[in-house]
């Protein structure tokens, strides 16, 4: 009863409406530079999703997603830019590759829990970002990154006017994403999930390894973010080791918990939100539009992490389920007094 | 040899900053279980404050200029600090994730703001020339100023101490920390502690951001996230809520690190995140902590 | 009036019901023994009238409602407790644990009192609590709730895990600390509770099941319905 009847019919129009919009050049969504922002913001939203599957729903704080994400941008590029296989099979190796290394990595850290089981991820996920960042054995290209060579790739992806594209991969990425989670969300596996972030004792009281699930959960979210650090690599064209940093990991935090943590959509929700935000944020302060306001005020509003950074603390502190929290109590308020 | 000693004393004296940051974090997570990452902006607080007061103190700074830097911007990072205590983690009593998560909204803030203020590139630091200048130990020549870091860093660690162990707040807080119910089932309100703690931990990040920042050849808000991060790790292998165990961590971090990067450049950072991986998996409660109950 | 007044107390904890509408007395200057099987509630009871649950109904201290206060002003009102598990802080010396626990700045009395009680604490004034065994960490959980002027004694089960003769140099203790105090006794050990004793409540499943007089105790029966064990100490 909590969900309003008319709302999936809604998102499927919505979807459509996505989909077709960029054939349209007239539309705003026919111009090539905010199909690209959309892309990068679908990309986001879905990572968004795969860090909620961990958070959200099995209560594991991570602070090192990113290295899952990095890990899919640079083994396919790097498999693409070196010619060692076809561009959809170093898509797979990539994502599984990540899918290997949280199996990894899990293993080890699920060892601890709490504070401690954060403080492992974040240092494997720092160590992730040295790797790349330093330029070991010389393949990842360092500071700099790594350039995607654009003649390994399909041509529908390359330049301005196959941005719609791009635009497309993003969105079929999202929604092959949001229906993986909500496959595992839903099922049975998803149930014990959701328990083991509630009480951990419980579920080992009827038996349940948590161990295992915990696993499982921390896999299938590690394998989407691989598979979505190909999507990035060709929507931002190189590797870079900002998409290791563990300032990635904070943002799809903030974005969750500004979403809302137990929500699927709201993650994904929260995901677009944030980058949309911060893009045309960064946009804003090229612009003139700024120049009348005192220059201490303009300065701080500038940067994109000011608004975020106080979206965020108001959301901790007064709306602790964030945006699709807000939007269930209010529709609970509306049930009650249509009911009374 | 000398090389050794120069490399081990570069290594304490990078140790003895990551103390200053640790220090604070180690008491706040022992006591009142806050993950707290806005730590970082009390070291940039600090920082700037003390930058600013140098500023004013005139291009020539002496020992006694560059000292009150350090205290006044101590001082402000501290109430910045109690600041954030009493309106944002007070609040939020009790839910540990909730309060590590505003601290790291405050920590984006702050950036933002100092970032929006001053730019984010380095603003050279006023300091005593004679810092710049290399003393003979053992035959190694080291910078003066890491003697100056070592220096605070004890200082810290022993007025540390003797908070700790001859005040009845110093009384509570170690009590608290091994078990805050009972300190409670005392008649004590060990919230009162907790302010204190905050102010404490903010005052020596905010000498640490003046320190930094010299070290560092330059103000600005973008160097305080690495050293978080290294005061996590510190905290962590030392043993959440021991300051002796972080003061270890932290010399022995320092040292491992700086003797990593002479090896192979880069890899210092390398070597510790994978120390503190193997720690964390074969002795989580870190070198001098407890097991918490 | 009753030190200690207890009203249709409920309790839930992590959404399990443990608190039915507890309602019992306790009369001033006299030691109450709480009794009843294990799991039945008796610990708890306690921890909420010290304020580590929250619970509905009401609780009075002299007249003076406690009930939802928080636990270290319920403890400035006048309840001292003496926890199950001692809880005496390990990195800290014996000293130390008591001087923390010493409210206010004239506890020199309260001081001769407890040393008089438990003269190993002045001698082993300066070891670390963590190293003493379980009866001395027992006196020291004792004699920090002996420090301050107290309207009640909460004690949990002193005697757990003690060997037989700790078990006497307790029970002999209490009985002194009895003497001046008001004091409810969570203890599984009859023998302890037939000597210290004058006010004895039993509960079972939650609710109190009897109120009165500790005369009941020597009828083994009797011992046996409510209680589950055959006399003498478990």
């Amino acid at each position: 009863m909590l969900r309003w009847k008319y709302s999936r019919p809604l998102l499927a129009l919505l979807l459509i409406v996505l989909a077709i919009a960029p054939m349209f050049t007239s539309l705003p969504l026919g111009k090539p530079g905010l199909q690209q922002t959309m892309a990068v913001a679908f990309i986001w939203g879905a990572l968004a999703l795969t860090y909620d599957l961990l958070f959200g729903f099995t209560g594991l704080l991570s602070f090192g997603h990113a290295l899952y994400f990095a890990t899919g941008v640079y083994v396919s590029c790097i498999l693409i830019n070196n010619e060692i296989v076809s561009w959809w099979l170093a898509a797979i190796i990539a994502t599984v590759a990540s899918g290997l290394l949280a199996a990894l990595v899990g293993a080890a850290s699920l060892r601890t829990t709490g504070i401690t089981f954060a403080m492992v991820t974040l240092a494997f996920g720092e160590a992730g970002h040295v790797i790349v960042g330093r330029n070991f054995f010389n393949l990842t290209g360092g500071e700099n990154g790594i350039a995607l060579n654009a003649d390994f790739v399909p041509q529908f992806w390359i330049g301005v006017f196959n941005t719609k594209f791009i635009y497309w991969t993003a969105l079929l990425a999202l929604i092959i994403t949001y229906l993986v989670i909500w496959w595992v969300t839903e099922s049975s596996a998803g149930r014990v999930f959701a328990a083991l972030r509630d009480n951990e004792q419980r579920v080992q009281v009827l038996g349940l390894d948590t161990q295992r699930f915990k696993l499982l959960s921390f896999v299938i979210s590690g394998t989407l973010a691989g598979m979505l650090g190909f999507v990035m690599l060709i929507a931002a064209g190189s590797a870079a080791p900002r998409f290791a940093e563990s300032t990635v990991t904070i943002a799809l935090l903030l974005m969750v918990v500004i979403g809302g943590a137990v929500t699927r959509w709201g993650a994904v929700l929260g995901g677009i939100f944030y980058s949309f935000a911060s893009t045309r944020m960064q946009d804003l302060t090229q612009n003139d539009s700024l120049e009348s306001i005192p220059e201490w005020i303009a300065g701080p509003i500038a940067e994109p992490a000011l608004l975020l950074g106080l979206i965020f603390i108001f959301i901790v502190m007064f709306a602790p389920g964030g945006l699709s929290g807000a939007y269930y109590r209010l529709r609970m308020k509306a049930l009650a007094r249509k009911h009374s | 040899m000398d090389t050794f000693i120069l490399i081990g004393i570069t290594g304490i004296g990078l140790g003895a900053l990551y103390f200053l940051v640790a220090s604070g974090l180690s008491l706040i997570y022992g006591l009142m279980g806050v993950l707290n990452f806005a730590h970082g902006s009390f070291l940039s607080v600090g920082a700037f404050v003390g930058y600013w007061v140098a500023s004013q103190l005139g291009p020539d700074v002496n020992m006694p200029d560059f000292i009150l830097a350090m205290i006044v911007g101590g001082l402000a990072a501290g109430g910045f600090a109690l600041l954030i205590e009493q309106l944002l983690i007070t609040r939020l009593y009790d839910r540990h994730i909730d309060q590590a998560l505003v601290t790291v909204g405050v920590s984006l803030v702050v950036g933002a703001v100092l970032g929006g203020w001053f730019g984010n590139d380095l603003i050279m630091f006023p300091t005593p020339l004679w810092f710049l200048t290399a003393v003979n130990i053992g035959g190694a020549m080291i910078p003066a100023d890491r003697i100056v870091y070592i220096a605070t860093a004890v200082l810290l660690l022993i007025a540390n101490w003797a908070l700790l162990k001859f005040t009845r707040i110093g009384l509570i807080i170690r009590a608290g920390v091994e078990n805050r119910n009972m300190v409670n089932a005392l008649g004590i309100n060990v919230r009162r502690a907790f302010s204190t703690v905050f102010f404490l931990g903010g005052f020596a990040a905010g000498v640490g951001g003046v320190l930094v920042s010299v070290y560092s050849n330059g103000v600005s808000p973008l160097i305080a996230g690495s050293y978080l991060i290294y005061g996590f790790i510190v905290v962590v292998i030392g043993g959440m809520g021991s300051v002796p165990g972080s003061f270890l961590a932290a010399m022995l971090i320092g040292v491992i690190r700086q003797f990593a990067n002479y090896y192979v450049t880069g890899l210092g950072d390398f070597v510790v995140v994978i120390l503190l991986a193997g720690v964390l998996l074969i002795r989580p409660q870190g070198l001098l902590g407890k097991v918490r109950a | 009036m009753n030190a200690l007044s207890v009203k249709d107390l409920h309790v839930k904890i992590n959404e399990s019901h443990i608190l039915h509408g507890v309602t019992f007395e306790v009369p001033t200057n006299k030691v109450t023994a709480l009794l009843g099987r294990n799991g039945v509630g008796k610990s708890t009871t306690l921890r909420t009238i010290m304020g580590f649950y929250e619970g509905t109904g009401s609780v009075e201290l002299n007249g003076k409602q406690i009930l939802g206060m928080q636990t270290h002003k319920i403890v400035q009102s006048g309840v001292a407790f003496v926890p199950e598990d001692r809880e005496v802080f390990a990195s800290l010396t014996v000293k130390e644990n008591l001087s923390l626990a010493a409210r206010s700045k004239d506890s020199a009395d309260a001081y001769k009192f407890v040393y008089d009680l438990f003269p190993e604490l002045d001698t082993r004034a300066a070891q670390q609590a963590g190293s003493l065994s379980g009866g001395q960490q027992q006196m020291v959980a004792i004699a920090r709730a002996l420090l301050n002027k107290n309207e009640i004694l909460l004690v949990d089960e002193p005697t757990k895990g003690l060997a037989p003769k700790l078990v006497t140099e307790v029970a002999e203790a209490l009985t002194k600390v009895a003497q001046h105090s008001t004091m409810l006794l969570v203890e599984q050990n009859l023998a302890l509770v037939k000597r210290v004793a004058q006010h004895v409540i039993v509960m079972d499943q939650g609710r109190v099941v009897y109120q009165g007089g500790p005369e009941n105790l020597n009828d083994d029966s009797w011992v046996h319905q409510m209680l589950g064990v055959s006399g003498g100490h478990k």
